[in-house]
């Protein structure tokens, strides 16, 4: 892997599993905002595009001591990128402040190396043209350009809002980057003033988004010293910026592939002191 | 000059030198890149100026509010408006309806058929004169169904029946019909709603609180207030902050409600009723009475479902039901909705069990409780209340064998939607003249005379009183986001062109006019303010002086059918696949999970104990068969199901309606048959029987 980047912002997310219905709002949300094309025919799912998938869990309990808990899945912007290293074309990678991995559709040679490295199968091979009923195309935001087939795609964290975020704040005449009152630097713009799609429409409030290194912010908050808390794959290292929230042990254990002998490590015990 | 051998070296070394200096070759094959990537069928991004209006979905039956996103006044995004007291997120359909403007299942201009049965357009000025011409042939054969139970439209239609002499005006069956059926027999005037904002626990019985019941947006946002997670506090060190609310769940799936429900109570489908006399039993056992009238013959009756009887009938774990009343007695402000999974069809005499368990807790018009709203307020001449058009029932008017001489249907896709859709297409069929106003080419529009084309919520000018659920009068108007995409005119428009065409006077000229007129009752807000999103609110209550808990009806009507050789069918619903109105949306296709649609073949749910029985087992293909009809299905071994019962999702079998919803599945509603419900006037189709064979 490649030398770890450290950055004083780093975007991430809280995603309370207790709270996620499935219901689907932040996948729909999410191919609005990033123009995503329907397809007539999803039910093939190695042939669908999507940036972010709601995925069911189950305690493999039988009835009536079953339960179920749904786990959205993002791109986890890993701090150490295993899709980064094997891009033999730097399509990917994570250098700009704030630690979003990024995706440089026009470099992609759509080899899927980094398909095949993703531990979370976050990115999507674009096997198709972007063909959009007609007339639909008239709904596409001016925000995210339409991708061609054959290059892979991936969550961006709505990376394009970051940067109307930070339009904003310089058009107000302030720094993007100021130091807080624990000495560190911090964004200047508000926790509110960037929030991914997924998590503005989340009608219940399980997806929560800002900077995991700000302590005024809601994320940090809810992760950092959470025991309910964890991230997916923990102990492969890719520190990634997403964290899931659960009182359930059956879904913490559910993150990582621990063996049948194996206990539910603490969240103390994996999680990394700094995010 | 000659090339030695140096020579040579050296033009190379400078060659290669000079390439690597250079930016062209850089440039070239970042450019090359670029121009790879570039074909002329992938759409361009197109830019300008962003704003922002207010509307309200009215696609999305929950009413949910929006703020949407316009580029260069071109609506490109649905985002959620917080502040909206309907608000919060954004609902699953709600999110795609700018994208649904644009849907290839839209009706784009005035269709009629023609004597081939193929459709041919025809302009808005004859397609009226057609449809005023059959409606003075009719005079007062002529009936008008509804698929808008919370707008003014409404008022028009049922003015306009009024005048020709018709009494045949109809609302799509919905949970908010029950719930008024259920306010009528107890002899209250009130719509039923829930104060969830200042309730500490919620008990939903049957209702899909979380996904499709009444105000979900709404709903869902109490979970996200309510159920804050534990957080660090940095100033005050390490605390847990205590839900505020809790949400218990009791039906016979484990859906999007039952997920985040602690606990979920798996219940047969259709014991909604029975688990409500249960549980009141269990109050009144702990002193609680209700100050009703015939109070004493609701306890005989209650006394009846003793919690082993109770979960005899309705298979619910008594340790489970003991925990949920042990709750709801230490709760402050408890709060018990009743409803059904899937939206419709459990009649009203579950909806009085659960009003008798809310009386019992003594929350009916208390803060966190139980709210009885005024009835919607009417401002045209001539036009039904609300009330009044939900006491006609639908399901009995179509077993009736009526035939107007010409039906006028409005957002309404009855061919899908209501149970044995074969047989209402039929009786759709008989009617010599029917008229569509649709916004997309649905199954009932298919099989119309005439279709007339309705915008989108966001292409019109409409409104939305109080829907089924929330907790106080509200009243919100919807202005027009964007410029109509197709040739289209509103229902209520065009229908007051006729009627003064007739020589009839509504008494309006124009739609806008009769919002106009409904928005003067709304002190507060005036017209203007209401367009641009504020919501009229009221908190007055309709006082609860004399009424009957109806035990008499509950012990007719309650009753569980009990599995012989079938199971039961357990319809539940998913907003993500839309409506009947709606289809499936272009955009909420990839929600579809892998183990919901396999192909075009939808899966039916099982848990393991149950397939067992039936020497089934996961990934079969059967046949569901209620012996009148069949739909075939791939089974799903799923354990959150409860015993007995097959678990089915709605909102596959679109037939009609575009490549997005047809080929997916069959229409559930297929296998459900309307039986009217003892003394209620209503149907209900929450106890069905259907035989699961290996196909």
């Amino acid at each position: 892997m490649s030398a770890k980047k450290e950055f004083n912002v780093k975007w991430g997310m809280a995603i309370d599993l207790d709270k996620c219905t499935g219901c689907g709002a932040c996948m729909v949300a999410c191919q609005a905002e990033n123009n995503l094309a329907p397809q007539a025919d999803a039910s093939n799912k190695l042939r669908v595009m999507n940036w972010l998938v709601v995925f069911e869990l189950s305690n493999k309990k039988a009835f009536p001591d079953h339960e179920v808990a749904y786990l959205p899945r993002p791109c986890q912007q890993c701090a150490e990128q295993p899709c980064a290293t094997v891009c033999p074309v730097i399509a990917t990678e994570r250098n700009e402040e704030g630690g979003i991995v990024s995706q440089i559709y026009p470099r992609c040679i759509g080899c899927r190396y980094c398909m095949a490295a993703c531990p979370y199968h976050a990115r999507y091979f674009n096997w198709f043209d972007p063909i959009w009923p007609k007339g639909m195309e008239k709904a596409l935001t001016p925000d995210v350009s339409v991708r061609p087939r054959g290059v892979v795609e991936k969550c961006s964290f709505c990376h394009h809002r970051f940067m109307y975020a930070k339009d904003k704040v310089r058009a107000e005449g302030g720094n993007v980057y100021v130091t807080g009152p624990d000495g560190k630097k911090h964004c200047a713009v508000p926790e509110d003033g960037y929030v991914t799609s997924c998590a503005e429409a989340c009608p219940n409030g399980a997806i929560v988004f800002g900077d995991l290194n700000n302590p005024r912010h809601t994320v940090h908050r809810l992760v950092t010293g959470n025991d309910n808390a964890f991230r997916l794959l923990e102990r492969l290292g890719t520190d990634t910026a997403v964290y899931y929230i659960s009182s359930r042990e059956w879904v913490r254990r559910l993150g990582d592939n621990y063996l049948d002998e194996e206990e539910t490590q603490k969240p103390k015990q994996i999680l990394p002191e700094k995010h | 000059m000659v090339l030695d051998r140096r020579g040579f070296m050296k033009f190379i070394a400078g060659a290669g030198t000079g390439i690597l200096a250079t930016p062209v070759v850089w440039k070239f094959t970042d450019d090359a890149a670029i121009w790879t990537q570039n074909w002329s069928w992938i759409p361009r991004n197109e830019g300008g100026e962003n704003t922002y209006v207010h509307a309200v979905s009215k696609m999305d039956p929950s009413g949910t509010p929006m703020r949407v996103r316009l580029v260069n006044k071109r609506p490109v995004r649905v985002l959620p408006s917080p502040e909206h007291p309907l608000g919060g997120g954004i609902s699953s359909l709600a999110v795609a309806e700018v994208q649904m403007m644009h849907s290839p299942g839209r009706v784009k201009r005035p269709l009629v058929k023609g004597p081939d049965g193929g459709f041919s357009e025809i302009d808005w000025p004859g397609a009226a004169e057609l449809l005023q011409g059959k409606l003075e042939e009719a005079k007062d054969r002529v009936a008008f169904i509804s698929g808008d139970e919370n707008g003014s439209t409404n008022e028009i239609l049922s003015a306009l029946a009024k005048a020709l002499g018709s009494e045949d005006v109809f609302l799509m069956p919905s949970e908010g019909q029950c719930a008024a059926k259920a306010c009528e027999l107890m002899g209250i005037e009130a719509q039923l709603g829930y104060d969830f904002e200042n309730s500490d626990y919620v008990l939903a019985i049957g209702a899909n609180l979380l996904e499709s019941w009444g105000t979900v947006v709404r709903n869902r946002r109490l979970l996200k207030e309510g159920q804050a997670a534990p957080f660090r506090n940095e100033e005050k060190g390490v605390k847990e902050k205590t839900p505020v609310i809790t949400f218990a769940y009791a039906g016979p799936v484990q859906n999007n409600t039952a997920a985040v429900a602690r606990p979920w109570l798996p219940i047969y489908p259709g014991a909604e009723g029975i688990l409500a006399l249960g549980i009141a039993n269990m109050l009144m056992a702990r002193g609680k009475v209700a100050n009703a009238g015939d109070f004493g013959a609701f306890r005989t009756l209650a006394s009846r479902y003793t919690p082993e009887e109770t979960a005899r009938l309705t298979g619910v774990d008594p340790k489970k039901l003991e925990q949920v009343v042990t709750a709801l007695l230490s709760a402050k402000a408890p709060v018990v909705v009743v409803g059904s999974e899937f939206n419709q069809g459990s009649g009203a005499a579950p909806l009085l069990a659960g009003f008798a368990v809310n009386a019992l807790l003594d929350n009916i018009n208390k803060v966190g409780g139980v709210a009885l709203l005024p009835p919607a307020v009417v401002a045209m001449k001539g036009a039904s209340s609300r009330a009044e058009l939900y006491k006609k029932d639908l399901c009995s008017w179509f077993a009736g064998k009526n035939t107007p001489a010409v039906l006028v249907m409005h957002e309404a896709n009855p061919v899908y939607a209501l149970p044995d859709p074969a047989a209402v297409a039929e009786a759709i069929k008989a009617v010599p003249f029917k008229v569509s106003f649709s916004t997309f080419m649905d199954e009932s529009a298919a099989l119309c005379d005439l279709v007339l084309p309705i915008g989108m919520g966001l292409e019109r000018i409409d409104d939305l009183e109080s829907p089924y659920g929330c907790g106080k009068t509200i009243y919100c108007i919807s202005g027009m986001a964007s410029i109509p995409q197709e040739n289209i005119r509103s229902t209520a428009n065009t229908l007051l062109y006729i009627a003064r065409q007739m020589g009839q006077d509504l008494g309006f000229e124009l739609f806008e006019d009769l919002l106009k007129a409904k928005a003067l009752y709304h002190e507060k807000c005036s017209f203007d303010v209401l367009v641009a999103g504020q919501a009229a609110e009221s908190d007055a209550l309709v006082e609860l002086d004399g009424y009957s808990l109806r035990p008499d009806i509950m012990a007719k009507a309650l009753t569980v059918k009990t599995a012989t050789d079938t199971l039961r069918l357990a319809p539940f619903a998913k907003l993500n696949l839309g409506t009947a109105k709606t289809g499936i949306p272009p955009y909420n296709n990839k929600t579809l999970r892998a183990k919901e649609l396999d192909g075009a073949l939808m899966t039916v749910m099982v848990n393991g104990a149950t397939a067992s029985q039936k020497g089934l087992s996961d990934g079969d293909r059967v046949t569901l068969d209620n012996g009148k009809r069949q739909i075939p299905a791939k089974l799903r071994v799923f354990e959150g199901v409860m015993n007995d019962t097959v678990a089915v999702c709605l909102g596959f079998g679109h037939t009609a309606l575009d490549e997005f919803s047809q080929n997916k599945g069959a229409n559930v509603m297929e296998l459900l048959t309307a039986a009217p419900e003892p003394e209620t006037g209503l149907n209900a189709w929450s106890q069905a029987g259907v035989a699961v064979s290996k196909s």
